[in-house]
């Protein structure tokens, strides 16, 4: 017999007497699951991981919101003030005015105290330039007669705010 | 099932259907099995082996050519692992450790079948104290059936290397072989 058939039926003999171990499918499928879950993005720890970092990112925001600025209401937003003269301080200082209004007020009458603010701030902000200058004569007749009649309407809240005297 | 067969459940154990898995499994274990057990004698490095083959065969899918066979390559993956893990270094310690044993002891048997075997077949136990880079040679030439230029290719090295080595291995076996009294033509 040749060597080279003898190898071949040596090897092919001694192949047989070869078994795969039973116990080697678990880990090779413990892998390949490893392996499939890694395929579809990520392990099922990493996905909670990330899902939790998503869910904080969402809530964190709207927290923020639902805490937002009472001053956002009547102003929009800080950067009207800016273009108006004023600074992040002086909406800080509004917004504390705001927030002290609406703890002294009852519900009823902050919505309308906050109502008349906008109305009053929308006014005040067309007469302001950007350097936080007035110009008055910038109101119709018309404009001046609602702004006073404003301030009246509001002076009792600003009492009712201001007065800690008489509750 | 042949080999084409089978190519359309590896696409789909490569996509996560665990029962196409279990299919590609049974359809090659014992093939991926014996050829790492036949380079590799340590039987917790065999097993690590053909884990990293089937990862390997997972992830490297896609690189698969389907005008070749199959099987091409697969034991293709199954060389560069145990090249692989030749290579690492910390395993090279373990494995000075066993070569050392191993001139104590002999041999150290994967199988009891092995060492039965071993007492009717003393060819086998040549092949496998022939040196590695003979030995897959003898292997794949012998136990795969794959030409001198095709094992070139898949160890990647030059035909004239396989050529030489394959000539060496025969030259080692029919010395030894002739030693220990078997009757193998000297050609």
């Amino acid at each position: 017999m040749s060597i080279d058939k003898e190898l071949r039926e040596e090897l092919r003999q001694a192949a047989d007497a070869l078994h795969c171990p039973p116990g080697l499918y678990g880990r090779v499928r413990h892998s390949y699951q490893h392996y499939v879950n890694e395929k579809r993005g990520r392990s099922p720890m990493k996905k909670r991981i990330l899902a939790g970092i998503a869910a904080a990112a969402i809530l964190i925001p709207s927290a923020a919101f639902a805490a937002s600025y009472l001053a956002d209401d009547i102003f929009g937003s800080s950067a009207t003030i800016e273009q108006h003269g004023g600074t992040q301080e002086d909406y800080q200082v509004i917004e504390e005015g705001l927030q002290k209004a609406k703890s002294k007020l009852t519900e009823d009458e902050f919505k309308t105290y906050m109502e008349l603010s906008k109305q009053l701030v929308q006014l005040k902000l067309k007469i302001t330039d950007e350097n936080g200058v007035r110009h008055e004569e910038k109101l119709t007749e018309e404009e001046q007669q609602q702004l006073e009649q404003l301030a009246s309407r509001l002076a009792p809240y600003f009492e009712k705010i201001n007065g800690t005297s008489n509750p | 099932m042949n080999d084409k067969e089978l190519l359309p459940w590896l696409e789909k154990a490569t996509l996560g259907d665990e029962s196409a898995f279990q299919l590609v499994y049974q359809a090659t274990h014992q093939d991926v099995y014996r050829t790492v057990a036949f380079l590799v004698y340590n039987k917790q490095d065999i097993e690590d082996i053909v884990n990293e083959v089937y990862m390997r065969i997972w992830r490297s899918f896609h690189t698969y050519d389907p005008s070749r066979p199959f099987r091409y390559w697969l034991h293709g993956i199954i060389v560069r692992q145990v090249q692989d893990w030749k290579r690492k270094a910390w395993r090279r310690i373990r494995l000075f450790e066993r070569n050392r044993q191993m001139t104590c002891e002999q041999f150290e048997w994967t199988d009891k079948a092995i060492l039965q075997s071993e007492t009717q077949h003393e060819l086998i136990s040549l092949i496998r104290q022939l040196s590695y880079k003979l030995r897959v040679v003898v292997i794949l030439r012998y136990f795969h059936d794959y030409s001198l230029e095709e094992i070139a290719e898949m160890l990647q090295i030059p035909v004239g290397t396989a050529k030489s080595r394959h000539h060496l291995a025969l030259k080692e076996l029919r010395k030894r072989y002739s030693l220990t009294g078997g009757d193998v033509y000297v050609h």
